[in-house]
């Protein structure tokens, strides 16, 4: 198990490595900064020069990078560029924030994935195995895009508006409420993908022998189904949560602008919109270590719940 | 005996009816895509200042004296009330609509000019109103041509990219598979590591570094790249697992013993054999293409005006939606995007199904099949 984590965590920093080196590469090559953003004209030439040499972005590349890297190795982001405060104070509460609406997506498809799967694992061909079928086509079809206009468009009448509506306050407590609607929508295609596998594993689980001798000594139903097949079931289930959490910061992106929730995805598209570079890296890197973070303990956890992996 | 064939029939059928089903849709999608500018009645990108946001044209039969005409037609509007985009409209003359009317020029499948449009206003001259399916936008241009004209663009994104992504998966996978070894553990950790990665996160970062007014050609090439970079890894791993099951077969062990140089095994005998599942999987990530290239013009890095997308479309709409009452106008690009990613699961699931036949087939004839199109020689 250790050896797991230590290769993983070497792993880790090397990808972080590569990549922002590929983004300090990128600069390189396309020009241009945060302060060429500032498109306003009446910044002379002179100030901009200035500017340049305050944030120290007139200094060759190989210098920059060599620099952030050492600062970021001691846990310093940098600066924001543009808002002028620590890179690790913009991203701490946004990041908390994403991390919430991603347990939260999580649970919900958990949730659902284990009763509706086993309801129609159960009982194949019933209502519940088709309401599943359908479920299934239409959340993994339907874009979270338009899922969240959709809702955006729904209680923008509604008093709910104000309860788990948008918000632009960046004070919004991390375990707020209004989570929940963005929590549902990013929940979608996890749920179609879940409660597919969860449905297989657990109609298969059924058939084997070891569910037939279980009911033949008399096992109550319930129990044949909680402990003899949600434990084959929940193995692929956890690799599959493991594999999907790179979609899910990606779909916060989306979900948190359209839905308000002031997270990591947000964050980065105003990065974006501003091209604060050093933000934009502290971000990147985050979301990114984050995600293998994620995929460490769901391994783990894999291990954990078969013990024949370890 | 009877009773057995109509059920075997009827299965079949529900397997052929989601393929049938998602490639009608594909279908029509390719047939609007290419044919936007004559379906549209207006140029995606003409302006006008006589109805800026204004909600769908009514189309009438019966006019304000309450007398019923043969043709179809609209009033003109004029803009009551700014704040709520409320428009009147002038009842005193009518405009009838025609099917193939004269208008603005474009070129027929970019071979050669023609100006008929499938609809319009007849005889419209400048001061003639436009007939706003699903209303304008705050330019004046009409949302149903720019929709139309979005198809061509959203189907040239995602599939190209998808077809690239995927391509580029399968060399690797079957690489990997095929040699085994250093090269497998190496190529599947990194594909590994690639398919963790927050992918949008990255491709904004990569955006970013850029600057905003980048000429779109350029845009669109870097896109590409990158979700090209990004999405090989799902492909590679199935292409390589793909590889080392039917590596096992037996007429792949026929065909080396007979000595069969290493290209043609695999072209013949493993690629043949996995199409199926490939192209499954293909369809599968296809919409995680298209909606990434969505989501990108939506947050307004992807295709810049006047061009249009189908997520470059979705940009105006906000938490006002509902008070201004045409919802369905405004939200017709999402629903354009659900149904086409629908119709690609369909036509996965129909493959899908048609897999699991074989398998079956397979499986309950007492010799494994032979590469279907070889015959079982190399």
């Amino acid at each position: 198990m250790l050896r797991l984590i230590f290769s993983r965590l070497l792993q880790g920093v090397f990808v972080l490595l590569i990549i922002s080196l590929l983004i300090f590469a990128l600069l390189a090559a396309a020009g241009g900064d945060a302060v060429s953003a500032l498109d306003n004209s009446r910044i002379s030439e002179e100030t901009r020069k200035t500017l340049r040499r305050i944030d120290g972005l007139d200094r060759p590349l190989r210098e920059r990078y060599w620099n952030w890297v050492t600062e970021a190795a001691r846990g310093n982001l940098g600066h924001s560029l543009v808002l002028h405060v620590p890179v690790w104070r913009l991203i701490r509460l946004p990041l908390l924030r994403t991390g919430v609406l991603a347990a939260a997506a999580l649970s919900i498809a958990w949730l659902v994935a284990l009763t509706l799967g086993i309801a129609a694992a159960r009982r194949a061909g019933s209502w519940i195995d088709r309401l599943c079928s359908v479920i299934i086509l239409l959340a993994a079809s339907t874009p979270r895009l338009v899922l969240a206009l959709l809702a955006l468009a729904l209680i923008a009448s509604t008093p709910l508006f104000n309860v788990v509506g948008p918000t632009t306050d960046s004070a919004t407590e991390v375990w707020s409420i209004r989570v929940i609607p963005s929590a549902i929508i990013l929940s979608a295609p996890l749920v179609a993908l879940f409660l597919a596998q969860t449905r297989a594993a657990i109609r298969e689980a059924l058939d084997e022998e070891f569910v037939r001798a279980a009911r033949a000594k008399g096992v109550p139903e319930w129990a044949v189904l909680l402990r003899h097949t949600l434990r084959p079931a929940a193995g692929p289930l956890i690799t599959t949560s493991g594999f999907s959490l790179g979609g899910v910061m990606s779909g916060s992106v989306v979900v948190e602008k359209v839905m308000g929730w002031p997270g990591l995805g947000q964050l980065t598209v105003s990065a974006v919109e501003t091209r604060d570079i050093p933000l934009l890296l502290g971000v990147t890197l985050v979301a990114s270590a984050a995600v293998m973070a994620g995929n460490l303990v769901a391994d783990i956890l894999q291990r954990l719940n078969n013990p024949r992996l370890r | 005996m009877e009773n057995r064939s109509w059920r075997r029939r009827l299965r079949k059928l529900h397997g052929r009816g989601s393929l049938m089903a998602g490639a009608s849709v594909i279908a029509l999608f390719c047939l609007v895509a290419l044919f936007a500018e004559p379906f549209a009645p207006y140029a995606y990108s003409s302006q006008s200042s006589l109805e800026p946001m204004a909600p769908p044209t009514p189309i009438r039969f019966r006019d304000a004296q309450g007398r019923w005409r043969a043709r179809p037609f609209i009033y003109a509007r004029r803009l009551v009330d700014p704040s709520t985009q409320r428009y009147e409209e002038i009842t005193d003359r009518a405009y009838p609509l025609e099917l193939f009317t004269r208008g603005s020029s474009y070129e027929l499948l970019w071979l050669f000019q023609a100006n008929l449009h499938l609809f319009g206003v007849r005889a419209a001259g400048a001061e003639a109103p436009r007939v706003h399916l699903l209303g304008a936008d705050k330019f004046g241009r009409d949302r149903f041509s720019r929709l139309l004209i979005a198809t061509r663009y959203s189907l040239l994104m995602g599939p190209i990219a998808a077809v690239i992504a995927s391509a580029l998966g399968v060399l690797i996978g079957v690489i990997a598979g095929y040699k085994g070894g250093g090269i497998d553990i190496v190529l599947m950790r990194a594909a590994d590591v690639v398919m963790a990665l927050p992918a949008l996160v990255l491709i904004l970062a990569v955006r970013a570094t850029f600057p905003p007014g980048l000429p779109p050609d350029v845009a669109v090439k870097l896109a590409l790249t990158v979700f090209i970079f990004l999405g090989w890894a799902e492909m590679a791993r199935l292409a390589r697992g793909l590889t080392k099951e039917l590596y096992q077969r037996k007429y792949v062990e026929a065909a080396v013993s007979l000595g069969c140089s290493p290209a043609r095994l695999i072209v013949r005998h493993i690629l043949l054999n996995a199409a199926l599942p490939l192209t499954t999987q293909a369809l599968l990530i296809l919409p995680i293409f298209l909606l990434a290239e969505t989501a990108l013009s939506f947050l307004g890095v992807g295709l810049q005006e006047p061009e249009a997308s189908w997520g470059s479309l979705l940009t105006a709409v906000d938490s006002n939606l509902f008070k201004r009452g045409h919802v369905f106008a405004e939200l017709s690009p999402a629903l354009a995007i659900t149904l086409f990613v629908l119709g690609v699961r369909l036509i996965a699931d129909g493959l899908e199904k048609k897999k699991r036949e074989r398998e079956e087939r397979e499986v309950s004839s007492s010799y494994p099949l032979t590469s279907p199109r070889t015959g079982g020689s190399s």
